[in-house]
This record gives C-alpha cells, sequence and structure tokens, in this order.
C-alpha cells in the first residue's frame, strides 16, 4: 500500500521544511476548517471516529496491516507490542466513551453543539456552551503514540485545525492513523497536519506559535519552559510535563492462584509499550507478609516476563539503549554478590529484553526501561510513599492490587499524597478516554465557555 | 580455633604480596623489553610500535599465561573481586584462556574496595572523575602498583607521543635510559617544553590522569626539577571544578616571549579544558602558531564541565587556534580504575570521515568489545562495549567491564563514548535533567 503525500510528515526524508511552509500550511488548515470542521456536529464526528476505530480493529485494515507491517522498523516495537497498543487505545473510542467523555467534561454531552442548560442552571435561567480553539498545535513526546493519537481525537471533538509536531523518528503511528481518518473524511482529514522534526527548531517553532491559538506540549520541563515563553500571551498552553508510576501490591491477596494473576498483571504493565510510556511502572513495591514474598514476587515476575518474551518480544534495541540496561545489570550483578540479602536480580539470557531487579531499600528507583523493573519490599503503603518521597509531584499513575476493604483507604491515601491516577495493576498503560490527564480535564482545558443569563 | 588463626593470615598476606609484587616486577620488565622491542621495529620500518597487531610483542600465549597467573593472584587477594568471580562461578581453576577471566563493571569501584592492597599499606587512591554528587570509583595504590601504573603510561606515551619528534631532544625518549624508568639522559628533552592544562598533582592528588602528566613531566625535566605554575596551567576552583590560568597560559603558549626559548610543546589537557582553552582564544581574537612538531594530546569526555564538542570540531579548532595539524593531535583514553592507556597513534595515520580515529592499547593490555545484548564478543565492525584486561592492573583487577560504547577494529577500537545514565543514583536521577536525559535517549 503506498501513502499518498498528504501530510508534511509523508514528505521524502530529504525534503527541508522552511518557515513558509509551515506557515502556508497553517493557514490552510484554518481554512479547511471553516470549511468543513467549525459547522459539523458533535455526533458526526463521533460517528467518524467509532468507524475509523472500529476499522482499526479489523486485522484486515490496511492501515493496520501497514503500521504493523513497517512499525517494528519504523517506530521500534514489535508487532505483538504494536498490536496489543493499538488495540486498547482504539477498543476506547466507541460512541459511548464518547458520550460518557462529553458528559463528565461538559455536564451535558451536546454543550459543544449549542447553548444547553443543566437543571441547576435552567434554576438560575442560564445556559452555557464550549467553543473549541480554531487552531491547536500539539509539540508531542516520541516515547509511545497513543498521547498523540488522543490529542488528535480530542481536538477533533472541538472541531479545532490541528498541528501535531511529533519529535524526530516518532511520526509513523500518528501519520497512520491522520491518513485512516482522511481516507474515512477527506474533508476531516484537510483539517489536520502532521509533521516531524527535533525540537528546538525556532525558525519553524516560530511560524507554528505565532498561528496557533492552544499549544499543547509533552515533554520535560525544560522543553515546555521553553516552549512556554515563545508563545503570546493570548496563546493557551496545556503542557504536560514527563511523569513517572509505580505500583503496589498489598500482601493480603498474594496467596495461591491470586498471586499467579497479580505477577501476570504486573507484567503486562511492565511490556505494554516496552515500559515506555510515563504510565508504566518504574517499580512494584510489594508488601512484606503475604504467602509470596516481594522476592518471590520478584522472581515469579522474572519468569513471568520470559514467558512474555515468547509471544510479545521486546523487539531489538539501539546498542546505546542496550548497552546502558548491560551497565545496570553490572551494577546490580556486583550488588548482589555481596548482599544477596538485600539485593538480588533476574536476567533473560543472551539478551537484555527483560531484567528484574530485587531490592529491600524501598527508595524509589528510575528504570532505563524497556522491561528493566525493580521490585522492593516495604512494610506498607506508607514506607512506599517514604520511599517515593523524591518524586512526590511527578507521579502520574500507581497500579494497585490490594483487598476490597482497603482498596479505598488506599486510593485516598494516594490522592493526597499526589497521585493523580490509580488503577488496577495491569491496567496501568490502558487509561480510559475519560482519564484526566495528570489530574487535569481533557477536553475542559482545550474549550473556552459562553455562558448566556436569560 | 579462632585465636589459634593468630599469625597464620599475615604471613599468608605477606606471601600473597610477594607474589604480587615479584609479577608487577616481572611486568615491568617485560614492558621495557616490548617497549624496547617495539621501538627497534618501528625504527626499521619507521611506523610506530603499536599501530599494528604485527608489532604486538607479547604472544597470545604468553599474555593468556600472565592473566591467569594474574587472575588466580587476584581471585586469592582481592576478597570484593573474589566474591564476585564466585557468584559468576568462574574460579582460577576452571579457566583456560584470559577472555574467560571475570569483568568487573567500572561501576564496582564506587561501591567496592577493589584492592589487593590492604587498607594500612594503601598510599594513595585515584578517583573517577564526574560530577561531585555522585561517588567516584576508587583506585588503591602502593609504592608497588604506582611503580607499574608509571612504568606502563610512560612506556605507552612516549610511543605514541614522542617517537618520531624530530631534534636531538628526541634521541633520549628512544633510548632505555628514559623508558627504564632512570632520570639519566633527561637534559635533552627540555628541547620540548612540557604543557599541561590541568591543576598540578598537589591540588589534585586523586587524579589519575594528573599523576600521569606529573610522571611524565619528571621523565621530561628529571624527578628533582618540581613542577612550575608555567607547566600545570589548570587551577582547582573553590567548587573543585578544574579552570585554567589564562594569563599563564598565554605566556606558556605565547613563543614570541622573551622568557621563552622557541620549541616545540607538547600540549596535554581534558577535552573539556581544551574547549575552555578555545573559547578564551575565540572571545579575545587570539591565535597562536605553536613550533612544527608540537603535539597536542586530549583526553576524555566533557561531564558538563564546558559544552561538548564532537572530537572533529574540537580538533579542528585546536588546528586553527593553536596551529598544531590534525596529524599532531592524539587521543588518549584512560580511566582510573585501569593502569594502561589507549592511543589513537594518530600521528601516524590521519583519520577522516572514512578512516576514524583507532584506539589501541600497549600489548600488556587487550581489548574486547561485547555486544550489551549476548555478553560476548561482537565481530569486527560490530558495536558494543569496551572490556579491557590490562596486566598493569596488578594490585586490583586486571579486567575492567568499562560503560563506554566503542567499535571493534582490527585488534584495536573506535570510541562511541558514554552509555548514558549506566549508573542508577536516586535522588540526582531525580532531577529534572535527568528526567529530560532519560526521555531524549529513549526518543
Amino acid at each position: 500500500m503506498n501513502l499518498p503525500n498528504y501530510f508534511l510528515a509523508d514528505l521524502p526524508p530529504e525534503a527541508t521544511l522552511s518557515p513558509a511552509m509551515i506557515t502556508e500550511a497553517c493557514q490552510t488548515l484554518k481554512r479547511n476548517r471553516e470549511h468543513y470542521l467549525a459547522g459539523r456536529s458533535t455526533d458526526s464526528l463521533v460517528k467518524i471516529l467509532d468507524e475509523v476505530a472500529e476499522s482499526w480493529l479489523q486485522p484486515h485494515n490496511s492501515f493496520r496491516k501497514l503500521a504493523l507491517e513497517l512499525g517494528p522498523e519504523k517506530a521500534g516495537f514489535s508487532r505483538a507490542i504494536l498490536a496489543k497498543g493499538l488495540d486498547n487505545f482504539f477498543r476506547q473510542l466507541t460512541r459511548d466513551n464518547f458520550h460518557s467523555l462529553l458528559q463528565q467534561e461538559f455536564g451535558d454531552a451536546r454543550r459543544l453543539d449549542k447553548f444547553v442548560a443543566t437543571s441547576t442552571e435552567e434554576k438560575t435561567n442560564r445556559s452555557a456552551m464550549a467553543v473549541g480553539p480554531e487552531f491547536i498545535v500539539h509539540i508531542a513526546a516520541g516515547n509511545i503514540p497513543n498521547p498523540t493519537l488522543t490529542s488528535i481525537v480530542f481536538g477533533l471533538l472541538t472541531r479545532s485545525a490541528q498541528f501535531v509536531k511529533c519529535a524526530s523518528g516518532s511520526s509513523f503511528l500518528p501519520r497512520m492513523f491522520a491518513h485512516s481518518l482522511y481516507d474515512a473524511d477527506p474533508k476531516l482529514g484537510a483539517c489536520l497536519e502532521i509533521a516531524e522534526w527535533r525540537g528546538g527548531n525556532a525558525g519553524l517553532e516560530s511560524a507554528l506559535f505565532t498561528e496557533a491559538d492552544c499549544v499543547t506540549a509533552t515533554g520535560s520541563d525544560e522543553t515546555l519552559l521553553a516552549i512556554r515563553a515563545q508563545l503570546p500571551i493570548k496563546t493557551r498552553f496545556l503542557g504536560y510535563g514527563h511523569r513517572v508510576s509505580f505500583g503496589f501490591v498489598a500482601a493480603e491477596v498474594l496467596h495461591g492462584s491470586r498471586a499467579k494473576k497479580i505477577v501476570a498483571a504486573a507484567a503486562d504493565d511492565v511490556v505494554a509499550w516496552n515500559q515506555l510510556g510515563c504510565l508504566s511502572p518504574h517499580v512494584i513495591y510489594v508488601e512484606v507478609g503475604g504467602d509470596v514474598s516481594p522476592e518471590n514476587f520478584a522472581e515469579l515476575l522474572a519468569d513471568e516476563l520470559e514467558r512474555r518474551e515468547q509471544t510479545e518480544p521486546r523487539g531489538e534495541l539501539p546498542a546505546e539503549h542496550a548497552a546502558v540496561i548491560a551497565s545496570r545489570r553490572g551494577i546490580y550483578e556486583v550488588r548482589a554478590a555481596h548482599s544477596p540479602e538485600t539485593t538480588q536480580h533476574w536476567c533473560s539470557k543472551n539478551s537484555t529484553a527483560w531484567t528484574v531487579v530485587y531490592e529491600a531499600d524501598a527508595r524509589f528507583q528510575m528504570s532505563c526501561l524497556n522491561r528493566f523493573i525493580y521490585v522492593k519490599a516495604v512494610s506498607d503503603l506508607t514506607a512506599a510513599l517514604h520511599g517515593a518521597d523524591e518524586i512526590r509531584g511527578k507521579v502520574s499513575t500507581v497500579g494497585i492490587s490490594a483487598p476490597e476493604e482497603k482498596i479505598n483507604e488506599i486510593a485516598t491515601q494516594l490522592a493526597r499524597w499526589g497521585a493523580t491516577r490509580v488503577c488496577p495493576l495491569g491496567q496501568m498503560q490502558n487509561p480510559p478516554l475519560t482519564w484526566r490527564h495528570d489530574g487535569r480535564p481533557p477536553l475542559g482545558d482545550l474549550v473556552t465557555w459562553a455562558d448566556w443569563e436569560t | 580455633m579462632l585465636l589459634g588463626c593468630g599469625g597464620k593470615p599475615a604471613m599468608n598476606k605477606h606471601r600473597m604480596n610477594k607474589e604480587l609484587s615479584s609479577f608487577a616486577a616481572r611486568l615491568r620488565e617485560t614492558i621495557l623489553v616490548v617497549s624496547r622491542e617495539g621501538r627497534e621495529a618501528s625504527d626499521v620500518r619507521n611506523i610506530p610500535s603499536h599501530s599494528s597487531r604485527a608489532s604486538r610483542d607479547i604472544s597470545e600465549r604468553d599474555f593468556s599465561e600472565l592473566a591467569l597467573k594474574l587472575f588466580a593472584l587476584q581471585f586469592a587477594n582481592n576478597p570484593a573481586y573474589r566474591k564476585i568471580c564466585e557468584a559468576r562461578g568462574l574460579t582460577p581453576e576452571i579457566l583456560e584462556h584470559w577472555t574467560q577471566i571475570s569483568a568487573v563493571p567500572t561501576s564496582a569501584f564506587k561501591e567496592l574496595e577493589l584492592s589487593c592492597i590492604p587498607p594500612d599499606e594503601r598510599t594513595a587512591v585515584f578517583h573517577s572523575s564526574g560530577t561531585t554528587e555522585q561517588k567516584p570509583s576508587r583506585h588503591f595504590h602502593n609504592a608497588g602498583s604506582l611503580a607499574v601504573y608509571e612504568s606502563s603510561l610512560w612506556a605507552s606515551f612516549a610511543a605514541n607521543l614522542l617517537t618520531g619528534m624530530p631534534n636531538s631532544g628526541l634521541a633520549s625518549f628512544q633510548s632505555d635510559a628514559v623508558l627504564a624508568d632512570s632520570e639519566i639522559g633527561v637534559p635533552a628533552a627540555r628541547q620540548i617544553q612540557f604543557l599541561a592544562l590541568t591543576p598540578p598533582s598537589e591540588q589534585v592528588p586523586h587524579s589519575s590522569l594528573v599523576h600521569m602528566f606529573e610522571t611524565v613531566r619528571q621523565k621530561m625535566d628529571g624527578a628533582s626539577v618540581p613542577a612550575s605554575r608555567a607547566e600545570f596551567l589548570g587551577r582547582l576552583a573553590a567548587d573543585g571544578s578544574w579552570t585554567l590560568d589564562f594569563d599563564a597560559t598565554l605566556v606558556a603558549l605565547d613563543d614570541n616571549s622573551k622568557l621563552k626559548a622557541q620549541n616545540s610543546k607538547l600540549l596535554l589537557g581534558t577535552a573539556f579544558s581544551f574547549v575552555h582553552l578555545l573559547d578564551y582564544l575565540a572571545e579575545n581574537n587570539l591565535k597562536f602558531q605553536l613550533r612544527e612538531n608540537s603535539r597536542v594530546m586530549e583526553t576524555g569526555g566533557y561531564k558538563s564541565r564546558s559544552r561538548s564538542m564532537p572530537k572533529p570540531e574540537l580538533h579542528a579548532l585546536i588546528t586553527e587556534r593553536l596551529g598544531v595539524p590534525p596529524e599532531n593531535i592524539i587521543c588518549e583514553y584512560g580511566m582510573s580504575e585501569l593502569s594502561s592507556q589507549a592511543y589513537d597513534s594518530e600521528i601516524h595515520h590521519p583519520s577522516s570521515i572514512l578512516n576514524p580515529r583507532i584506539f589501541r592499547f600497549p600489548p600488556w593490555a587487550r581489548v574486547q568489545i561485547i555486544s550489551p545484548e549476548t555478553g560476548h564478543e561482537v565481530a569486527d565492525g560490530g558495536t558494543g562495549l569496551i572490556r579491557v584486561f590490562d596486566l598493569a592492573n596488578v594490585f586490583s583487577v586486571a579486567a575492567i567491564q568499562t560503560e563506554d560504547l566503542g567499535i571493534r577494529r582490527g585488534d584495536g577500537f573506535e570510541l562511541i563514548g558514554r552509555a548514558q545514565l549506566a549508573e542508577p543514583r536516586g535522588c540526582s536521577l531525580m532531577s529534572y535533567s535527568a528526567l529530560r536525559t532519560l526521555h531524549s535517549a529513549l526518543k
């Protein structure tokens, strides 16, 4: 299948973008949006998105096939990992989920179409509608595709023209999705641009930011600061700094077959997108006192990761990333030889495919990712949070496995501590469409309200 | 029982140390012989002694024999090392070849005392350079191990930096007298001016690099001549960072100064110290034309101590600002955990994009490029982590697994550099810049 050159990211690698090209693209997007998107109904947009998502889930869909065929080389994930990650994403895009999202964000799913009053508003003779920005620029980080695809979907719902700037080497999957939208509805596709360049290109970015009403960006705090500094005061900026995540397993659930399921769930989180997303765990904290000790949990997790390598292989890594894993393993091998009571490690043979490090020390440890997971023993959740104190305020997701009667208390403790998402272990890298990214309203942050008092 | 053991361990210790000391003495002799033979060979063929496998003067068999013998001694005398070997199931009796010897990661030098020298006999320690909040590597020495280090470094340095330098002074470098750790025959060396862009060794006693420079200086000036501030142009700032005394550097580089004789210069420094110097020269619009046959040796990375610069760019600026042609700029690869250094022999093999700089260790150290995926040596042209078997590490661990990436090129390697973020270090990883580095590394 040959894809037509609809997007800047379709141009051959030797093509050089110029600020004039960016400006022209932005103006075209805005014109197209005026003609084809601004007047669309929410229902029609949801219908298209639902259909496109449904088609991506079909094995013979040409975009899906192309993504899975070229993805391992272009995006660096094995076919199995791509298939699972993309399926999890597209399964979320249903009419029901869109309805829930709109309801959650606006109190009424019709707010993007017209003035609507909730029952409370009716009592005060008010109604309100939400208006999306004319033109959104997304500065997308490159590690995994789902956040970028989600941004595109949200921008369509708010009837915004969108320019997606991908990090170098990461535009392939957003491009595939954009082509599938174009294919389903060329007029919608004409309101979307995908481009790729190494961040920090002042000429291109300045041309881009001049046109934007709203800029969303994912990246380091330095990147976000640098982008924000370039924006005019009128431009809305939504910055998503890098976050880290971890898991917590309570002692009570670590027995018998349940323990096995929990280990499998932990493996799901490590394997999903090869652990590269902000929602992927660096550490799994395991409470002591269960039938399965934290060390045993680590060993079981190692066995499970070895099995997963057969069915959902990690894929090849560039030498410099493999070297980081090899060097880190070296550190833990030495520690394990000298103090096996506090450090143990398990490694895939003849590859860096997976690594499990057990440490008695509860201090949170950044993983080098690509399926390198720490299992740490703790006396309870408080001890885990004490160990994670250095990342407080930078935590996105905590995946938990705990007895029913304790879950509420655990979730509340985590929320008060600063975690913005608590979910079952095994679902960390699979947030729902309604997920409040970094604790912020996903659509609510994009729109501007218009109130009407009668 | 415990009491009854009273005297024995000390006697064993003494005996073991004696064996290590005699190994050290034998190795120093070997270094001397190998260097002389290499030099004679290069005189005949007019090529440097260590630039090709053909001139390697320790046979595979001899090297293996020496390495296995040393491994047995280190296994017996270095408890921290022994534990690692035992965990891997690698003991002296089962090994047959030097490539099977257990290599320890450089990071282990940060956490363990990897030394055969008992604590009360250690007289010097070299630390890895790096940012101050990290725990540095510690490589312990005593007089015996420093003597091996000095023999090794001087033989390599002379072979790579000083061979082929014209004028009468160089005869002395090629004479056994100088290589034999002696001060005889030194005066002629003064025709080459020694300049180091580092602080003097008394300011940085834990720098193995500066110890090396000071050793070289003593060989050239004579051990009895104290180092002057005009020779070590770096200074130690209050925060522990290395800076340059620019005024002293300008005087030292300026041949027109009445204080200086017109002579060739040997300018040694770290890559970041050269960047500091070159930036200063550029800001002040200054250029020098060092006398013909002057040579530059640069080593090491940047470690955030200056802006970093690709080597070809750094070398081009050195040529532009100091007038030293690329073929007279030599790169060194060394570290505090080693006692031998690799050089890229640039003098004789100017590099280009097609002909990259190839580093080689002296014959008493061998290198393997290890695939990070499989842990096995890569094929020629493959990329992997640099592992060094350095016989001159007599009193610590000979087999060192570095965190640096290289490309295997024949018996040498092309240097790529440090595998980023190899060391998990708790809070410092939590800094924004570490997160950024991590995530940009993932892009």
